[in-house]
């Protein structure tokens, strides 16, 4: 499949039907403020935020990474108006939509949304699911949805016919074809098998991009939300706890959970003597200043195997374009990704020295 | 409770894979029957056919021509108040039984739980015990009556003739309705109406283009339970006194027998047609999708919520409460006055047990009996590929349109023209328990279908690598999986028996009765006491019964 992008005549108008505004299709800035939801009773309701803010801009693509229960979901619908919070602003291009004594009925947000099972009407054909919250001129705006997901000539077909891919671009059509200010993805890939999902991934990241539309998707999946976001916001236990770009986040999280929680890592005590930190296998550069002790987080690209016999090779996984090999080292295990051609086998004595750039520590508490 | 009309039969196992393109889906193979199985099949297709046919054939060939008596007002004019009853009976019962499930599945109305346990219940109520009840309490000096006029309504309304007959059926048979409308918006996700109102439509536009359409073949095959109930209801009309074509053929199956058969055959024909219709219109859905923890959208009533908690005690208390207590008004009145030496009971305690055991007993055989003869057409269907199995199946399923009366009727016609069959069955418990199990049989069908595919292959395929042969498989395998599904489908025809009237009017052998005719004959000889008594028991039984066998288990579901 290839992602067209349509020219500026191309462009179907703005859908007007049952909306607050109209008019061209501009990316919108969403702003959260003290966003606070208790759910009533037990177990059943969604998951609780506790006092969430968040600036997104226009145009930008931000990923809610965390685990599940954390409160994601019900962050992204408390955008949509599906949720109501408890406290708390939600401003969509500065108009607030949810507020005290302000509130916006989801029908008139102009914010779409892509569900986790896609929600296709099961009773309408592909181009009507499309059509739903069109007004008149559908057909142009309809067929130019179609295309623009790579899904030409299947209009006719009912959503039970089409693979999931497919269903999954028809769920992306309908809600990009009134044009909404933002787009919101709720696991948007988590129920394709895993090639499927990477191939959606990049298609949908390139739309993304392509339309320059604002985007907010939920995932618990790192790699997810750092291929596609242009920031991730972490959260846990209905809380904010990092937003910042996936690099920044992956080499400077602010604090071990988040350190462990993306990407793989280790936290080592060690021993920290102003820019450096003592380790069993040798002193490692720190990136600020500390003393005492500290968890320095190691990941397994800043180590490197050399001969030695300080570790034992506990573990070896083969990945194709690198290999991961699990050392015991003083009761600890150590994470080391080297090259695809190593030649260790399991119980082999190794050595281990830290080689990298300088270590994030976190002062021990 | 499941009653449901199996609307096509079912769908062949299909795999799909992760992402596999579903118009190509990877179809199981079934294997072919074995040659039993399949005669087996079709001879009991035919048993199950025989009494609409056996009614076709008499009218084609009786000396009188009642195929000339068709159009003659005689035939005309009950046909008439039958449509006129069962289109507004549809009507009301499909607005009520939708109204009701939505509020009680969709809304944070009070106590919505027990809406959903209690509004089923009125199916429990034979119509014409209901009636009855109904009858009674608006007439001077009953319940309602007496309730209405302590609040100034002097002038109550008489229940009887039209008027009656469409209250009483349609409070009587809501719940066929509201039970499938009430599952498929409790299952439908609610990611499709937020999808809605995310694309502009308002809470109202969002229930009229989304909900609506996937329920409307629940609200469909609902109603037309409701049709057919009410064209082929027998007790409540005798009661009312609305001259239907039921009430018409009962009245002369003895005196003109081409009349009736006349009679007969256009409520056969009444009721195939409006099969075929609702199985034109209703188009197969497709699945919602492969996620189901999905909740459903719960809407806030605000201050309606009150008022809706208020209109469900109503329809509650109508169809429920008031009858229930009108028959045990009427049974402690009958207990008192016999006690303080008044007129005594015209029944005694021996003849009430007599009846109750008599109604288990026909019950409880047909039940097991019905299931045991669909199950070789579910195996056929289920878990073969055979053109037998689908025509047994479609046989079975058609029998669902053919009223009680009918079946009544025809068997009747058949042990009276034939000496031979007059001696061997006429007059016997097997010609009654016969009746009932082609009456039900296409209850039980749908019921055994679904155990019957609930087993999944690779289960009997796993027995058969651990090295069980095809009996042991079915005793180790199936039957334990299915029993269950199965036993609610006892469960299903016999609450069904219980309450069945004309079949247990016209087909019993002589001096046998049950808890129903004990009851109709009671109420008809205005002995309100004993009718009441007895009703009270069947009801009480039918209640413990689908407790235990139906909504225990439709609860979860």
């Amino acid at each position: 499949m290839t992602i067209t992008r349509p020219t500026d005549g191309d462009r179907a108008e703005p859908a007007s039907k049952g909306r607050g505004r109209s008019g061209t299709p501009v990316a919108g800035s969403i702003g959260l403020r003290h966003l606070s939801f208790h759910y009533e009773g037990g177990g059943e309701g969604p998951a609780a935020l506790e006092d969430v803010s968040l600036d997104i801009a226009a145009g930008e693509s931000i990923a809610l990474l965390g685990p599940s229960g954390c409160g994601k979901t019900t962050l992204l619908r408390t955008i949509a108006g599906l949720e109501r919070p408890d406290t708390g602003v939600v401003a969509i291009d500065d108009e607030i939509v949810t507020g005290p004594g302000s509130w916006v009925p989801p029908e008139r947000r102009r914010v779409g949304m892509v569900f986790q099972d896609w929600a296709l009407f099961p009773h309408l054909t592909v181009a009507r699911n499309v059509a739903y919250g069109l007004g008149k001129r559908r057909r142009d705006a309809v067929a130019d949805s179609l295309r623009l997901v790579g899904l030409v000539g299947t209009g006719d077909r009912m959503p039970s016919t089409l693979s999931g891919g497919q269903q999954q671009r028809v769920a992306l059509a309908r809600a990009l074809a009134p044009q909404p200010r933002v787009l919101l993805l709720d696991e948007p890939f988590s129920n394709l098998d895993t090639n499927l999902r990477n191939e959606l991934r990049s298609e949908v990241h390139r739309l993304l991009l392509d339309l320059g539309i604002t985007s907010v998707f939920v995932t618990h999946d790192q790699e997810e939300a750092f291929v596609v976001g242009d920031r991730v916001a972490v959260m846990n236990a209905g809380r904010v706890v990092q937003v910042d770009t996936p690099a920044g986040l992956y080499a400077r999280p602010t604090d071990p959970w988040v350190a462990t929680f993306v990407g793989d890592a280790t936290l080592v005590r060690c021993r920290a003597d102003g820019a450096t930190a003592g380790s069993s296998f040798g002193v490692i550069p720190l990136e600020s200043e500390h003393r005492g002790d500290v968890d320095v987080l190691l990941r397994p690209e800043q180590l490197r195997l050399v001969e030695g016999d300080r570790a034992t090779v506990e573990l070896i996984e083969f990945y194709g374009h690198d290999v991961m090999v699990f050392l015991a080292i003083d009761g600890q295990t150590l994470r080391v990704r080297t090259g695809p051609d190593v030649r260790v086998r399991r119980g082999d004595r190794v050595g281990v020295v830290f080689d990298g750039p300088a270590a994030h520590a976190f002062t021990a508490i | 409770m499941t009653d449901s009309f199996p609307t096509a039969p079912p769908a062949p196992e299909v795999a799909v894979d992760g992402d596999g393109p579903a118009d190509r889906p990877g179809v199981v193979r079934r294997p072919r029957p074995p040659g039993l199985l399949r005669v087996g099949g079709l001879v009991l297709a035919a048993i199950f056919a025989f009494p609409g046919l056996y009614l076709v054939w008499r009218n084609l060939t009786e000396d009188a021509d009642p195929l000339g008596l068709v159009f003659s007002p005689r035939v005309m004019e009950p046909m008439g108040r039958t449509l006129r009853l069962a289109v507004s009976v549809s009507i009301s019962a499909c607005l009520l039984g939708t109204a009701l499930a939505w509020f009680s599945t969709r809304t944070d109305l009070p106590l919505a739980r027990l809406w959903r346990v209690v509004l089923p219940l009125p199916l429990v109520f034979p119509t014409f015990i209901g009636a009855a009840a109904l009858i009674r309490s608006f007439n001077p000096g009953g319940l309602a009556n007496d309730v209405l006029a302590t609040v100034g309504v002097d002038r109550t309304p008489e229940l009887q003739g039209f008027f009656g007959a469409w209250f009483v059926l349609t409070l009587f048979t809501f719940p066929y309705v509201y039970l499938p409308v009430a599952a498929g918006f409790r299952q439908l996700p609610g990611s499709l109406e937020e999808s809605a109102r995310l694309l502009g439509d308002s809470p109202f536009a969002a229930f009229r283009r989304v909900c609506l359409p996937q329920v409307a073949t629940a609200i469909g095959a609902g109603t037309l339970l409701v049709f057919l109930y009410t064209i082929s209801d027998f007790g409540a009309v005798q009661l009312l006194r609305y001259d239907t074509l039921t009430r018409a053929i009962a009245t002369n199956q003895l005196a003109n027998p081409p009349v009736a058969l006349a009679l007969s055959l256009i409520l056969l024909v009444v009721a195939g047609a409006v099969v075929m219709v609702e199985r034109l219109f209703s188009r197969r859905r497709s699945d919602i999708g492969r996620i189901h923890d999905n909740k459903p959208v719960i809407y806030r009533l605000g201050r309606w919520r009150w008022p809706a908690f208020f209109g469900m005690a109503v329809a509650a208390a109508l169809s429920i409460g008031g009858p229930m207590l009108a028959l045990v008004d009427w049974s402690a009145d009958g207990l008192r006055r016999s006690l303080r030496g008044g007129r005594p009971l015209t029944i005694d305690a021996e003849e009430v047990i007599d009846a109750t055991g008599n109604t288990v007993l026909v019950g409880v055989l047909a039940a097991v009996l019905a299931v045991a003869a669909v199950l070789p057409i579910a195996y056929l269907v289920g878990r073969y590929r055979s053109r037998a199995g689908t025509v047994a199946y479609a046989v079975v399923i058609s029998t669902f349109a053919l009223p009680g009366l009918l079946i009544a009727l025809s068997i009747r016609f058949w042990t009276l023209r034939s000496g031979l069959v007059f001696d061997l069955v006429g007059n016997t418990l097997a010609l009654l328990i016969f009746a009932y199990i082609v009456r039900f049989g296409s209850l039980a069908m749908g019921v055994s279908l679904v155990a019957v595919q609930s087993v999944p292959t690779r289960l009997h395929d796993a027995a058969a690598t651990l090295g069980a042969g095809s009996l042991k498989r079915l005793l180790t395998v199936d039957l334990p999986i299915m029993a269950p599904g199965l036993l609610a489908g006892v469960g299903l025809v016999l609450l069904s028996v219980m309450k069945e009237l004309p079949i247990s009017l016209l087909v019993s052998p002589l001096g046998f009765s049950t808890l129903t005719t004990r009851i109709f004959s009671s109420f008809e000889d205005a002995f309100v006491a004993e009718a009441g008594l007895m009703a009270v028991i069947l009801i009480g039984l039918s209640f413990v019964l689908s407790w235990f066998l139906v909504i225990r288990r439709a609860e979860h579901l």
